[in-house]
């Protein structure tokens, strides 16, 4: 018998645990001639904001090892031309859409939130409190506990879609924050967003990077990844979404056996497009190979 | 759009630090247009993760195209040594390319350094469609000059310029252009490749002169495919990605920084 990854995320059913993280996949139309869209857990879309926003000057990505730093900055066009084109591609794939959300302020938020939830295509939100590459705002509302829950609990009493919140790693206290947007109506938190990095150019002196901070994302942060997800997933009781460096089905499966009930695929979908079809088959077939029945019997199974 | 892997059949070292791969790859080999571009895994198993793009240099035949490259960090370090034989990742073809308008006769391409990479499968499709052209390549000394492989018969003249006058004229290749504007007729378009100062500098001459003016755009590139929005350049129609919407813009829509 094939081996079940289904997986229900705070009442998202989904085929497999196998995620796009926000931002590395634009709104899937990008990606729909390499991969079927249908057969992804769930597509998590680029972070929208109320209006169109035209994100940080260029260079906006440098390469470092292992890794990379980015500064796109939340360009994207806003939340209505968001649902007229790229909402209206998906809905020929039997995919869930969650959204990915940000704002400058509590109302942008919430005003963003609000609209979405009109929106039956959409089956989740992602709230991102965790960008690094913009001053007003993201990073700003998943820097405290206090600000990281003022927001979520503002959306909370907006929109009764599953509520993701996205952690940022940039902080002293990753689990504080788990549980503090826990205790205000999260169904899931999702981690880790980008760490804050910098690299210079020593021919000309400068930032390799024009906004001069970007986030580092890629198999360089992945052991941060492990261990900030294993943390948190022990620290609260909602699922915990990981993330950060997965390019394979091997690197995806020690985020399970840390407590991750599903997993997102990022940087590596620049690399290989078809990262996340490659995963799931490879999830599939360890499960089949180590006679396990259910993605679940290996979720939070490691030995420590 | 395919992602696969091309086995390479032949690399040589055509100038200092200049290496042309031909490359075994029918899916691309058979669609690709000029001022398309490549995106390759330079590096599997090597610390660095993503891929570079590479515009066609030329397109052999239905099987087989080639790219031409110059060493400038780790990536093309990597892919100047791979081996004959071996095969490459890659996606593509990728971007719009150049478009030929029918009215055109009389056409102006205009290369710094390696920029002559994709005007030369250009100049192949300019001759095949019976356009006249004329090609100006700028380079930085006469070791870094790659041989313009226009055929006898093809009617396009080439001038060279360097930067230290080792070969042609002394100056860069837009002085070349004025130059060239000064003593013949006017093309009815420009096709130009290069250094971001060097494409500025086209524009600000296209314009004085009233030349239609076409450029392909460099930018660091993740996706190559329009996802990730790290390429995008600024334009009187808002930030355009130069992975899917360009690398080829008209000059004058660009807003240069
Ligand atoms: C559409 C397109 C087509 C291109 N076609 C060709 C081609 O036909 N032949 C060729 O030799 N090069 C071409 N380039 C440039 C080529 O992609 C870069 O030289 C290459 O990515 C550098 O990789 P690296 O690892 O060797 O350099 P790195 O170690 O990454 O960087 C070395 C230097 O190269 C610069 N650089 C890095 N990426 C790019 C980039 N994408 N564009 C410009 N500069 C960059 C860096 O800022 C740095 O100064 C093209 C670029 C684009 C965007
Ligand atoms: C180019 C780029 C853009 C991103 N944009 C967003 C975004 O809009 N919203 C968000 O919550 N996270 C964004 N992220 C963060 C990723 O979703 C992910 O959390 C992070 O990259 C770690 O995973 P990875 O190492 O697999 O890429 C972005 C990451 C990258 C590389
Ligand atoms: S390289 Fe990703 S959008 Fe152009």
């Amino acid at each position: 018998m094939e081996p079940s990854l289904s997986v229900d995320i705070a009442g998202i059913k989904m085929k497999n645990p196998v995620m796009t993280a926000s931002g590395t996949f634009g709104s899937g139309v990008e990606y729909s001639d390499f991969v079927d869209l249908s057969k992804l857990g769930a597509i998590v879309t680029k972070g929208v904001t109320l209006n169109e926003r035209l994100g940080n000057p260029t260079p906006r990505i440098y390469e470092t090892p292992c890794g990379m730093l980015n500064s796109i900055g939340l360009q994207n066009k806003g939340v209505e031309a968001f649902i007229r084109e790229d909402l209206k591609f998906l809905e020929k794939f039997d995919v869930p859409v969650i959204v990915n959300i940000a704002g400058s302020t509590i109302e942008e938020y919430t005003r963003v939130a609000e609209r979405l939830s009109e929106e039956s295509m959409v089956k989740g939100l992602e709230l991102n409190i965790s960008c690094p590459n913009v001053k007003d705002g993201g990073l700003a509302f998943g820097a405290s506990v206090k600000s990281a829950v003022k927001v979520t609990s503002a959306v909370r009493k907006t929109t009764r879609l599953p509520l993701i919140v996205k952690l940022s790693p940039n902080v002293g206290n990753i689990v504080d924050i788990a549980k503090g947007v826990e205790d205000v109506g999260a169904d899931a938190v999702s981690l880790i967003n980008t760490l804050i990095g910098m690299a210079i150019d020593i021919n000309s002196f400068e930032p390799q990077l024009a906004n001069v901070f970007g986030g580092l994302s890629g198999p360089a942060v992945k052991p941060i990844a492990v261990a900030m997800v294993w943390q948190v997933s022990q620290a609260v009781d909602i699922p915990v979404i990981g993330m950060g460096g997965i390019i394979n089905a091997e690197d995806a499966l020690e985020f399970f056996l840390v407590g991750a009930k599903a997993i997102a695929v990022g940087t590596a979908n620049f690399i290989y497009p078809e990262a996340t079809i490659k995963i799931i088959n490879g999830l599939r077939e360890f499960l089949k190979k180590s006679d396990f029945k259910n993605i679940s019997d290996i979720i939070n199974k490691v030995k420590v | 759009m395919s992602h696969i892997e091309a086995r390479i059949l032949t690399k040589k070292e055509v100038a200092q630090d200049i290496f042309k791969l031909s490359l075994f790859c029918p899916e691309i080999a058979s669609t690709v247009i000029p001022g398309q571009f490549v995106h390759i895994e330079c590096g599997k198993d090597k610390k660095f993760i993503l891929r570079r793009p590479f515009s066609v240099h030329r397109q052999i035949n239905e099987d087989v195209f080639e790219i031409l490259f110059q060493v400038v960090g780790k990536g093309t370090k990597s892919l100047a040594e791979v081996e004959v034989d071996s095969c490459l990742d890659i996606i593509g073809p990728l971007g719009n390319g150049f478009k030929i308008p029918d009215d055109c006769k009389n056409v102006l391409l205009v290369a710094g350094g390696i920029g002559v990479a994709p005007l030369v499968f250009l100049a192949e499709k300019l001759f095949l469609s019976k356009i006249s052209f004329n090609v100006l390549i700028g380079c930085a000394n006469c070791q870094k000059v790659v041989r313009f492989p226009l055929k006898d018969e093809m009617t396009g003249k080439i001038y060279f310029s360097t930067d230290d006058g080792s070969l042609g004229s002394k100056g860069n290749a837009a002085d070349l252009l004025l130059n060239h504007l000064r003593k013949n007729e006017k093309p009815d378009r420009i096709f130009a490749c290069g250094p971001e100062p060097m494409l500025k500098a086209v524009t600000s001459i296209a314009t004085r002169n009233g030349i239609s003016c076409f450029l392909s755009l460099e930018e660091r590139m993740a996706c190559g495919i329009g996802a990730c929005l790290s390429c995008v350049c600024k334009t009187k129609s808002g930030n355009k990605r130069v992975c899917v919407d360009g690398p080829v813009f008209n000059a004058f829509d660009i807003l240069w920084e």
